[in-house]
């Protein structure tokens, strides 16, 4: 074996520049596999991870959720927010409205969310994971006050916001009395471009009484699930309809993000399959090139004493080595590349996440590698086993 | 001994039928020197291979120790020529890539040969055709006489009864051809069969038989 393995490398070694170029063919695609995939899981991880720390959360919201898209299907009435709030085994329950609005500071108009609820309940929901830059957070009578988020104060005008500037809200004027700190991924959406209200400030600039959004905080974790369905059901009582609220705890959003991710991994996937394709047609055209032109070499092998299957093994050696290389290589490069795109995308898109490198990633890149060489190998390897020995002896 | 009856083989060329072989019959003792002579196209090559197991015989049979080779599959034509036949040609053909012990070595390595031993045996070889300071040269850094001298040696590495010479001194000058019929004439003398092809008349005197080929076919 060491032999075919030396006989292998020296027609490899013979070749240097085409070897390289086909090593790099596969690698580029294994790269792509791989840096894709870690990429995938470190978003993924990153956004169950904080997600995790939400266990006792269960949001209530008045629609539909399937897969990743949202159907609102109306709102909730006070009376909704008082059941929830007999359920037993609730803890507390914030019920929310949101709305967009126009927002003008300095003479310029822009809409933006507005975000009003129970000040001390969506101040334990937001002020304590982001924290306040400047100010202080909202107070039950702070009618004509808000706190606004990061993105607010300092992207959307072009003066930048602080404490005890005034803005005007769909008309009323409100002083901003704290400003948010950036957020991390995950409250990032839900913080940084929105405006904070206190309940009845948000009901009276959005001009509406409906509740869009319950939180509920549950004692026990465990129970969860079983009162998220009690949530649907009183809830759908109340409207007289079958499937008004959706209510989702922390556990089954993170089922669903898993489905977002893996069908998200995928696509990636099956985008990097496609250099992958495009490679294993490299090593052919290498191997079926090769093969013809050592048509000779191959005569003479046979002429002394090769068999059909010794060549065979030769050729498809050679294709595996040349492969075998490219998926490490394709690993080393996917991981350093995987560290870029994560950094690059951590700072684009202002979630803080690190590629996530799995050893069956890995593996599987270098098995995949060497299937595919194996694969575009067989062939060729083949044409090569099958030559007559005279006419390939004859074969200049 | 080495045997053909009604050996024939057509080649198609276009729509048309060539007889490179037209019952062929023939008988080579063990220990025979044979020189096959005759104009290109006539057949000697072709003679030759068939001989030698690299091709098969479109008609007619050739019996090398009283087995009928045109019955037998690729893998054991493989066989045949590993373990009775060693081949010379005039281009050499040694594999580039390897240095002149592991081309001498090559046939032992397709026989299963264990690594030690076929260095071994290829060295001593090697040394048997005057090579033993060019081991480790690759085709390359060596002169045409001295290629055709590990060719000799590759041929001798399985210890075959048959060695099978198309052209293996045409190549080469005078003098490196003679060195190397010289070769051929001593592994004639330890008992061999040797069977050459030439269109040197000089080379081809210095065999004990001759036989001519024209057309296809052998007139003694």
């Amino acid at each position: 074996m060491r032999d075919k393995f030396l006989l292998a490398y020296r027609s490899i070694r013979e070749r240097r520049t085409r070897s390289i170029l086909t090593v790099l063919g596969i690698a580029v695609g294994i790269a792509a596999i791989v840096s894709l995939m870690s990429v995938g899981y470190g978003m993924e991880e990153s956004i169950t991870g904080e997600l995790t720390t939400f266990a006792d959360l269960i949001s209530v919201v008045p629609g539909k959720i399937s897969g990743a898209t949202y159907v609102e299907q109306g709102s909730f009435t006070d009376r909704d927010v008082k059941d929830v709030q007999r359920i037993s085994g609730v803890k507390d329950v914030l019920a929310m409205t949101y709305g967009a609005t126009v927002v003008e500071y300095k003479e310029k108009k822009r809409p933006i969310m507005v975000f009003g609820g129970d000040t001390k309940e969506l101040g334990s929901f937001y002020v304590e994971p982001v924290g306040l830059k400047e100010g202080r957070w909202l107070r039950e009578n702070d009618y004509k006050a808000c706190v606004i988020g990061n993105r607010v104060a300092t992207d959307f005008f072009h003066k930048e916001i602080h404490v005890n500037d005034k803005l005007i809200i769909n008309g009323e004027k409100f002083i901003v009395i704290g400003v948010f700190e950036k957020a991390s991924t995950l409250y990032a959406t839900d913080v940084d471009p929105h405006i904070f209200l206190t309940l009845r400030a948000a009901k009276g600039v959005l001009q509406t009484d409906e509740v869009k959004y319950i939180m509920v905080r549950v004692y026990d974790i465990n129970e969860a699930a079983a009162i998220a369905e009690q949530i649907e059901e009183t809830i759908n009582d109340n409207h007289g309809l079958d499937e008004f609220a959706s209510a989702l705890t922390m556990g089954s959003m993170l089922e669903q993000i898993g489905t977002v991710f893996s069908i998200l991994r995928g696509v990636l996937v099956s985008i990097a399959a496609i250099a992958l394709v495009v490679a294993s047609i490299g090593i052919m055209n290498t191997m079926l090139m090769s093969v013809m032109e050592r048509t000779h070499e191959i005569g003479v092998m046979k002429a002394i004493g090769a068999k059909s299957r010794d060549v065979l093994s030769l050729f498809l050696l050679e294709s595996s080595i040349v492969s075998l290389v490219g998926g490490v290589v394709g690993c080393v490069l996917g991981v350093i590349l995987a560290r870029i795109i994560s950094i690059a995308a951590s700072s684009a898109l202002g979630i803080e996440f690190g590629a996530v490198i799995k050893p069956a990633v890995l593996i599987g890149g270098i098995a995949i590698a060497i299937a595919v060489g194996v694969l575009s190998g067989f062939y060729p390897a083949r044409k090569a086993s099958r030559m007559s020995p005279v006419e390939a002896v004859r074969y200049e | 001994m080495i045997r053909t009856e009604h050996l024939t083989k057509i080649y198609r060329m276009g729509g048309a039928e060539v007889y490179a072989l037209h019952d062929v019959n023939l008988e080579i003792q063990d220990g025979e020197f044979v020189a096959i002579v005759g104009p290109s196209g006539s057949g000697k090559s072709t003679l030759l291979n068939m001989i030698g197991c690299l091709d098969k015989p479109t008609s007619g049979s050739v019996f090398i120790d009283g087995v009928d080779t045109a019955w037998l599959s690729d893998n054991e034509l493989a066989e045949i020529r590993r373990e009775k036949i060693g081949f010379v040609f005039q281009q050499y053909n040694l594999v580039h890539t390897l240095n002149a012990l592991e081309n001498v070595a090559l046939p032992l390595f397709f026989a299963g040969m264990k690594r030690e031993m076929r260095m071994e045996m290829a060295k001593e070889k090697l040394e048997s055709v005057g090579l033993g300071d060019r081991l480790y040269h690759k085709p390359s850094e060596l002169s045409g006489g001295q290629q055709q001298r590990v060719a000799i040696a590759r041929a001798l590495a399985n210890d075959p009864e048959i060695i099978i010479g198309d052209e293996p001194t045409g190549n080469v000058d005078t003098t490196t051809g003679n060195a190397i019929m010289d070769m051929l004439e001593g592994l004639n003398k330890e008992g061999r069969t040797v069977i050459v092809v030439t269109h040197n008349i000089e080379i081809a005197a210095r065999a004990g038989i001759r036989k001519r080929m024209r057309d296809g076919r052998v007139r003694d």
